[in-house]
This record gives structure tokens, sequence and C-alpha cells, in this order.
């Protein structure tokens, strides 16, 4: 199966392959969850009375399952072709699609735990269509023939474009090959899981034990202080407890911080166990994962805008990440690409380097948008009052939420408008905002697509307007806008990015 | 900080909002249009609202004829007032290499779209717009933000001749 990648020199015949056989053993791996939905009649045949037929009618499931996986294989096969991938699927509706390797912006590689357990890998090639069901995938084929697939498109790939990528400023100094940009050892993991502290996960342990209360074996939460007291009074400590109930508290609150860092280190290590970032001739190629491995590489010259992201407490520690916009985007769950997860800004200014993209200097002045910003905020604050003071008239004492979180919304929003920045920087932008997660979009004139300037019946009698940029590629993070900066301003800052962008 | 002399003065003027920003308005046709559209949204909205007050209010015993007025009226005011007022509203430039497209008044929006960034052009024309004879022009970038710009309003002719101006430009930059 591996001569997918041979170069097509007695391409004549079409040479169909089909998909790794261990695809089906992934397939049989996938009716597990799957079977879920058989629950709802496994019920009603319980509900009728009738349990003879339960393990017949699984069964039946089972094997039409198998045999669906087993016609979806069979009628799946592709064709590596000279300049083209070739693609037919489908079992009553037949789907042809052709992918030229010119339009093909890249191919990932992606393993799950079982599909590294069988040495294959599921292809992705990522051709700029939007949305998750224009990119066609290859689900799943052997690893090695995987990677000769990628190298054959990229080499096709590197050929024409090679002439014209001459005169880009930062192809001149010629790359060595595959050199290692960035990579997280164990000790970094640690340190970044633990800056990853999280209580999503306590929320969903909390939610369960709620709701297993009576099936778990012992009758304890331990986000319940009374339950600390219980035990404390087993072992006789109820009497010194009860004079002392702060103890209880404290258990609680350290179980909680417990559980908060140990699911923020256990996200941290699955997602980027052993993460490097090398550069390639032409892209920035990571890999990284515990049980799913995955192998991204972001083309430079596709990167759009950098963002540079970190947390109020990780800043005082000098720790910040680095996520790249880039025009081949990576599927629905990542929108954009996280280069450096968690690394020292000098770590960072080399990648960005890499990207022809630089980070302004600590002695940049920056240009404040107007308070205005806050607006927002603070009418959600006042109808949060409006809302508290009508449940207080009504009798209901949650009204107090939000007489006391109106003011603490109002003021919190009034001091991280003071964090809305911006900067011209030569043929960049920079924007900065938020105080609680900073972050840095550095987004080069030459990516803007558009512009729009934005005004409204508030901002127009203040003068102000806000710049909106249509960027390539789009962000989970960052929304390009410069909010509420005055007219004048804005217009002169639209006038010189477009201006730059026809200049290219 | 607030040094914008040049503001427009009487935010009431149809054109004086467009002119103080150096953009052309859409064909005055597109009013009607507008109206159209707008009577074909309301008309089913105010007939539900007549039922309602002929066959429910009766029995439940509420006040009969108020809700079928406040629609009919709320109809009426939407078809013959708002459609004029938003077509003055919109305005446009192409030129520089750039096409410029201006809308709204409350939430104003003026977005800019340089020609070599254009992916594709659409000229579109709704069966309304047929029948008085204009197009609307769509404007496809690659950003995510401003995906499509449309330009609604335009002379069938004015549009093809625009999406010519257009095409010559488009050339794909990508590596």
């Amino acid at each position: 199966m591996s001569d997918a990648a041979a170069l097509p020199a007695a391409a004549d015949e079409p040479r169909w392959q089909r998909l790794h056989p261990a695809t089906l053993a992934l397939a049989l791996v996938r009716i597990g969850p799957r079977s879920l939905q058989f629950l709802p009649a496994v019920a009603a045949l319980g509900f009728t009375g009738n349990w003879v037929w339960i393990v017949p009618a699984i069964l039946a499931y089972l094997l039409i399952a198998l045999a669906a996986a087993c016609l979806q294989w069979m009628r799946f096969r592709f064709l590596v072709g000279d300049d083209e991938v070739v693609i037919e699927s489908g079992v009553l509706s037949r789907q042809h699609r052709t992918i030229p390797f010119d339009r093909i912006q890249d191919v990932s590689i992606e393993q799950g735990l079982v599909s590294r357990a069988l040495g294959i890998a599921k292809v992705g090639f990522e051709t700029g269509a939007g949305g998750k069901e224009n990119d066609a995938h290859l689900d799943a084929i052997g690893l090695d023939a995987a990677q000769a697939l990628r190298t054959t498109i990229r080499a096709h790939r590197s050929t024409p474009v090679a002439a014209p990528a001459a005169d880009a400023p930062e192809s001149a100094p010629a790359p060595a090959e595959d050199r290692l940009l960035f990579a997280m050892g164990p000790r970094r993991l640690l340190v970044a899981g633990l800056f990853n502290f999280s209580l999503a996960a306590l929320a969903v342990v909390g939610g369960g034990m709620q709701f297993f209360d009576n099936l778990l074996p012992f009758d304890f939460n331990i986000f319940n202080p009374m339950d600390w007291i219980d035990i404390a009074g087993r072992y006789g400590l109820d009497s010194w407890l009860l004079a002392h109930r702060w103890i209880a508290g404290i258990g609680a609150a350290i179980s909680l911080l417990f559980i908060g860092f140990a699911s923020g280190v256990a996200t941290m290590m699955f997602a980027n166990w052993d993460f490097r970032l090398t550069r390639e001739p032409r892209a920035l190629r990571r890999t990284r994962g515990l049980t799913t491995r995955t192998d991204v590489a972001v083309p430079v010259k596709r990167v759009q805008a950098a963002i540079v992201v970190t947390g109020w407490l990780r800043k005082r520690f000098g720790w910040h990440e680095l996520r790249l916009q880039s025009l081949a985007s990576d599927g629905e769950k990542e929108r954009d690409h996280q280069v450096v997860p968690f690394g020292r800004i000098e770590e960072i200014d080399p990648v960005l380097g890499e990207v022809a993209i630089r980070r302004p200097d600590d002695a940049q002045a920056w240009h404040h948008s107007h308070r205005i910003v806050a607006l927002g905020p603070i009418i959600g604050a006042t109808a949060a009052t409006i809302g508290g003071g009508i449940a207080l008239y009504l009798g209901n004492a949650v009204g107090w939420l939000g007489i006391v979180a109106a003011p603490l919304i109002a003021l919190i929003a009034l001091w991280a408008a003071r964090y809305h920045l911006w900067a011209d920087i030569g043929d960049q932008v920079a924007i900065r905002r938020g105080w609680w997660k900073p972050k840095m979009t550095l987004l080069p004139h030459a990516s803007v697509q558009s512009v729009d300037l934005k005004t409204d019946f508030i901002l127009r009698p203040l003068g102000l307007a806000t710049l909106v940029f249509g960027v390539p590629g789009g962000s989970s993070l960052a929304s390009h806008e410069i909010p509420a900066i005055p007219l004048g301003v804005a217009q002169d800052l639209r006038a010189r990015i477009l201006t730059a962008g026809l200049r290219r | 900080m607030t040094d914008t002399a040049a503001a427009p003065t009487d935010p009431f003027a149809p054109d004086a909002l467009n002119a103080s920003e150096g953009l052309g308005p859409v064909d005055p046709a597109y009013g009607h249009v507008l109206r159209i559209t707008t009577a074909l949204n309301m008309l089913p909205l105010a007939i539900g609202a007549t039922l309602f007050d002929l066959l429910v209010m009766p029995r439940i015993g509420g006040p009969t004829g108020l809700v079928s007025v406040a629609a009919w009226l709320f109809a009426a005011i939407a078809i013959v007032t708002f459609p004029a007022r938003r077509v003055s509203r919109w305005g446009y430039r192409i030129g520089e290499g750039q096409l410029r497209v201006a809308r709204g008044w409350l939430f104003r929006t003026d977005t800019i779209v340089p020609f070599v960034r254009v992916q594709h052009i659409d000229v579109g024309q709704g069966p309304v717009e047929r029948w008085f004879g204009l197009s609307h022009l769509v404007v496809h970038t690659s950003g995510t933000h401003n995906s499509t710009v449309t330009l609604p309003g335009l002379q069938a002719d004015l549009a093809a001749a625009m999406r010519e101006t257009i095409r010559r430009h488009i050339q794909t930059d990508f590596a």
C-alpha cells in the first residue's frame, strides 16, 4: 500500500487503492459508542416484556453495523495521480471527488489511540474550502503511506511556486531542513499544567457526584463541608471540629484546588505531550499529543496573523502562548494553530521571525480606545440591577445576587476598557486587549482583505469609529477590530492599511 | 481628540450623509424593491394578526380589533416610510482599485474591499429587482469577517460593468 507515494512514472493505468484493512478494526471500535443509539430500542423491548429478544436484537444491530462498515470500506477507493487525488466513496449515492494537488493547502496526519496501535493514520486534505464537510480525508491508511503521500504532495507544491517565492524576503536565508524551533519537555508541561488550573473538570466531577450520589459505594461528597464533618466525627474528632468548623471548609477547598490542578496538568499532558515545532523548508510543522498524536503543518506563506495570549497570572511569571492564524485552518476544533502553547517571550520571538511577523518592543507607544467600549457591560450591569430589584420586589432573595454583581461587572468593565490598545508599527497593526486574559494580535497589513469602518448612534456623537478587518482563516480568540478610536485616525489607518495591501 | 469638523450636520437629510463621505447613492428605484419586499414580509403578519383577532380574541374575551389595528398600522408605516430612508443610507464608490460600500444609519458600516482581494463576484437579480431593471453585486473575499459584501440597487448594466471592472483586477496572489 505504500506505493501511494511512488513517483507517478507508470501512472498510465489508474491504480486505485483502498484504505488500510485495519480501518475495519477501527470501525469496530467505533460501533461501541454508536450503539448508544440502539439503547432506546433495547429499553422499548425491555418495557414491553420481550426480554428474550434483546440479545438477538443487539447481535443483529452489531451485524448490520459491521456489514455497513464493510460495504463502505469496499466502496471507498482513492487514486493518487500525477497532480491530483481522486476519491470515490458512498454505498448508495456515489461520490466522486477530484482534488488537484495545487488546491491542497496542507495534508494533516492524525492518529488516535487505536490508530497508533494499528499503525494507521487519518489523512486530511485541507483545501481552504470552508467547513468541515468540504474537507476530504482518508480514514485511514498506513502511517508510512500517509507520510509518503504528504511528501509527494508537498514536493509537487514546491516545484511550480519556487520561482515567485524567491523574491519573498523571508525565504532568503534558505533555512536548513527541519530545524527544531520549540519543544516542550515533561517539566515544562508540568509547569504549564499548573497554570492551566481549571475548575471546568470540577464542575463535571461535582455534577456527577451529585447525580450519582446514591449510586456511589461510599456516601461522601468532597465538596460538601458537612461530609467532612461526618468523616471527622467517625474518628471522634467531632467535638473538636464543631468548634473549628473552618477545618472542614479548608478540607473542601483543598480537594477543590487539587482537582483543579490535576485536571489542568492532565489536559496539558494529554494534548501537548512531546510537543515539537520544527521549521521545514516551506512550513512550520507541529507534532504533539499523548494518546492522539497529531501532525500539522502550517505553511509559512499562509500565515495571516499572529496572536500572543497570556493570562493575568502567567504574565507575571513571563509565560505566553503563541497562535498563528492561517489560511489552512485546522478544522472545526482548532481554528487557529497553537504553535507555542506555553513559552517565554524569547522563545516566541524566533517563531514569529520565521513567519516574518515582529513583535513591537517594550518602548512601543500604544494608543487607547475610548472608554465607551465599557458601555456594553455597563448596560448589562444596569439590567442586572433592575432585574435584581424586580426579583427582590417579588420577594425572591436571589435578587441580591444581581444587585451585588452589577457594580462589580461595571467596575471590571471600566477597568478592562483601559486595556484596549492598538499601535500601527510599519507594515502591521498590533491590537491588544484584555486584562484578565491579555492578548495581542499582530496583523500584517498585507493580510487584510477588507476593512469595515463602523459608527453608530453612540459612537458618532463622540466622533469615534470602530475598525473591523476581514482576515482570512478566522480565529476563535481574536476578532480583528480596533474599537472606538477617533474617526479621523480610523480613516487614516484604513487608508494606510489598504495602500499597503495593494502594494504587495 | 474630537477634531471631526466635516461631520454630517443634519442627520435626516437624505443625501448629505453620502455626499459628505464622498459616496454615490444607489438607484432610487431600489426603494420600490425594498417597499415590495417589505410588503411581502409584512402582509402575512398583518393578515395573521387580523385572523387572530377574528377567531381567537372572542373566545378569550380580549379586546377585539386592537391587535389588527396595531398590526396594520405598523405594516403601513414599515412599508411607506422606512424603505425610502433605508435606500438613502446606502452609498457606494468604485475606483482607485477598491470598492467602497456604506450602509445604515443607526449602525453605519463602511466597507472597503480592494479589487485584488476579491475572490469571485456574483451579480444577482431577484424577481422584484428584475421588475425594476436592477441587480445586486456580491463580492466575495477570503476573509472570515467580511466574506461577502453585497451592494444592492444597481442598474443591471451598471452592475455588469462593475463586475467587469473588478474582474480585471482579480488575481490569485496565493502561493
